[in-house]
């Protein structure tokens, strides 16, 4: 199978999986009701009346996850190719060339983990709200 | 052995069949549409029993309970009572939701999970593109869902679904570098990232015990990747013990709180066929793909699947819901050290080996 025609059938595919759910949606528009009342249209709040907007600034403490995220990421990137010829590698320039300097790499990255971890950037909440953290300790 | 590899893809079967190549490139995409057609409408055949009323009888049946029996044999026709049913329910849009962004958020969930499957080798020639790259691809388009809940946790206007949202993102970028390094341990053994190949390397024997020959299915070969690739993939596919964004308990249903009529029954297949993307991944890279005994491997293939979902529907009813930041420490402290573990080991042992 030529190149050209491989990513000819996943483009096929895609065209598919677009025109599926479409087709519900263009079914479901011509079959569903559509009764207008007042206050069936208010955000789901358990019943209540809703309070304020969800727009609004909040302290993601989370964030620092994301960029440890993207340092993994990237590393993993780059071990798939080292994955991929790993066999080869070890018969052509032996065990130790192959292996050791993929170990310096993941061990540095380990340590960086570790780092993170005792610095509790990969914690949900960095700080319990103080009335919590008294009835804990 | 029944399926094996299969050497010629699905498009080309077509054009076996029809000819179409005849017509050029004109013709050739009609038989790669028709292929495209085929395996989607599968996986939506695929999805309708299992989510009216394949998850409904095994949930029954775990909980000691009847389920769904009234309507057809078996009470199999409750699935086109359904489709109707949900597809005719009114739209509610609530006030104040990110328009397109909320329309959206939907279609990409389902759409994303559906494109994923044009990599996967179902066995008998179904097998719809076979890149060099194939199991980048797969884990790439995979991971895109992630996206659509985002959207439509923040445009949904609503706290719950900014929360589901928020949550599903914290999972996803926890649980994904486990799930590929995991994954890409594998690719040590065939040293191709080709779906064809993955298969065909698990297809030799790996020991003969008692005149049965035990195939080398890389879960066999590899037991802790196995269970370490589970583990990440619920989490990724957000399923029990790991359905955190969801979480019917705690934040109503999390980003798809606001959704109703076909929003909601797409935001539910997307779920579903996710399901089953994992456990095509999980068929294809560990358990010999579409390989097995007297059986076409097609059949095998969905066996597999299914023996997939019936796990994810066990646990489903067999085991608590962590705590979002209980997920997080099990994603980053323990899974993401256990796959690290487990990439250095096999290159250890297969250096050693060869």
């Amino acid at each position: 199978m030529s190149y050209l025609s491989t990513w000819m059938a996943v483009a096929a595919l895609a065209i598919v999986a677009i025109l599926i759910p479409v087709g519900m949606v263009v079914v479901s528009a011509i079959l569903r009701p559509r009764v207008i009342e007042q206050g069936k249209t208010q955000i789901y709040e358990s019943g209540e009346v809703p309070t304020g907007d969800t727009r609004i600034r909040f302290n993601i403490q989370y964030y620092m996850v994301a960029l440890l995220f993207v340092v993994f990421d990237v590393e993993t990137a780059f071990i798939i190719p080292w994955v991929v010829i790993y066999r080869e590698a070890v018969e052509t320039v032996g065990l130790v060339h192959a292996l050791v300097p993929m170990l310096v790499f993941l061990g540095t990255l380990l340590a960086a983990l570790v780092w993170a971890w005792r610095v509790g950037a990969i914690k949900w909440v960095k700080r319990a709200p103080t009335h919590y953290r008294r009835s804990q300790s | 052995m029944g399926g094996g590899v299969a050497a010629v893809v699905f498009p080309d079967l077509i054009d076996e069949w029809t000819g179409l190549s005849e017509f050029g490139l004109g013709g050739e995409f009609v038989a790669a549409f028709i292929a495209a057609f085929v395996i989607g409408n599968l996986m939506m055949i695929m999805t309708a029993l299992a989510g009216p009323w394949a998850k409904r009888k095994i949930t029954a049946a775990f909980t000691d309970r009847i389920a769904v029996n009234r309507v057809g044999p078996y009470g199999l026709l409750i699935i086109p009572a359904d489709a109707v049913r949900l597809l005719s329910k009114e739209l509610i849009v609530p006030d104040g939701v990110d328009r397109p962004a909320w329309d959206l958020g939907p279609l990409i969930v389902a759409s994303s999970a559906l494109l994923g499957f044009a990599f996967i080798p179902f066995g008998s020639g179904v097998h719809l593109a076979d890149p060099e790259t194939g199991l980048i691809w797969v884990f790439a388009i995979a991971s895109i869902a992630s996206v659509g809940l985002v959207m439509c946790g923040y445009a949904s206007n609503n706290k719950y679904s900014l929360l589901g949202g928020l949550r599903a993102v914290a999972q996803n970028v926890a649980y994904e570098i486990p799930l590929i390094l995991t994954g890409i341990s594998v690719v040590i053994f065939v040293g191709s990232l080709q779906m064809s190949e993955i298969v065909a390397a698990q297809s030799q024997e790996l020991i003969s015990i008692a005149g049965v020959s035990i195939p080398m299915w890389f879960a066999i070969l590899n037991p802790f990747a196995f269970v370490l690739f589970l583990a990440a993939n619920f989490a990724e596919i957000g399923r029990n013990p790991f359905d955190t964004p969801e979480a019917p308990t705690e934040i109503i249903a999390g980003y798809q709180t606001e959704y109703s009529s076909v929003y909601f029954v797409l935001i539910y297949l997307g779920e579903f066929l996710h399901i089953f993307l994992g456990a095509a991944i999980i068929a294809t890279i560990f358990l010999g793909g579409p390989a097995g005994p007297v059986l076409p491997g097609i059949v095998w293939f969905l066996i597999k699947l299914w023996a997939v979902f019936l796990l994810t529907q066990w646990i489903r009813s067999a085991m608590p819901r962590f705590r979002i930041d209980q997920v997080l420490v099990f994603g980053w402290k323990l899974l993401l050290v256990g796959a690290f573990l487990n990439l250095i080991l096999t290159a250890v042992i297969v250096g050693v080996i060869t």
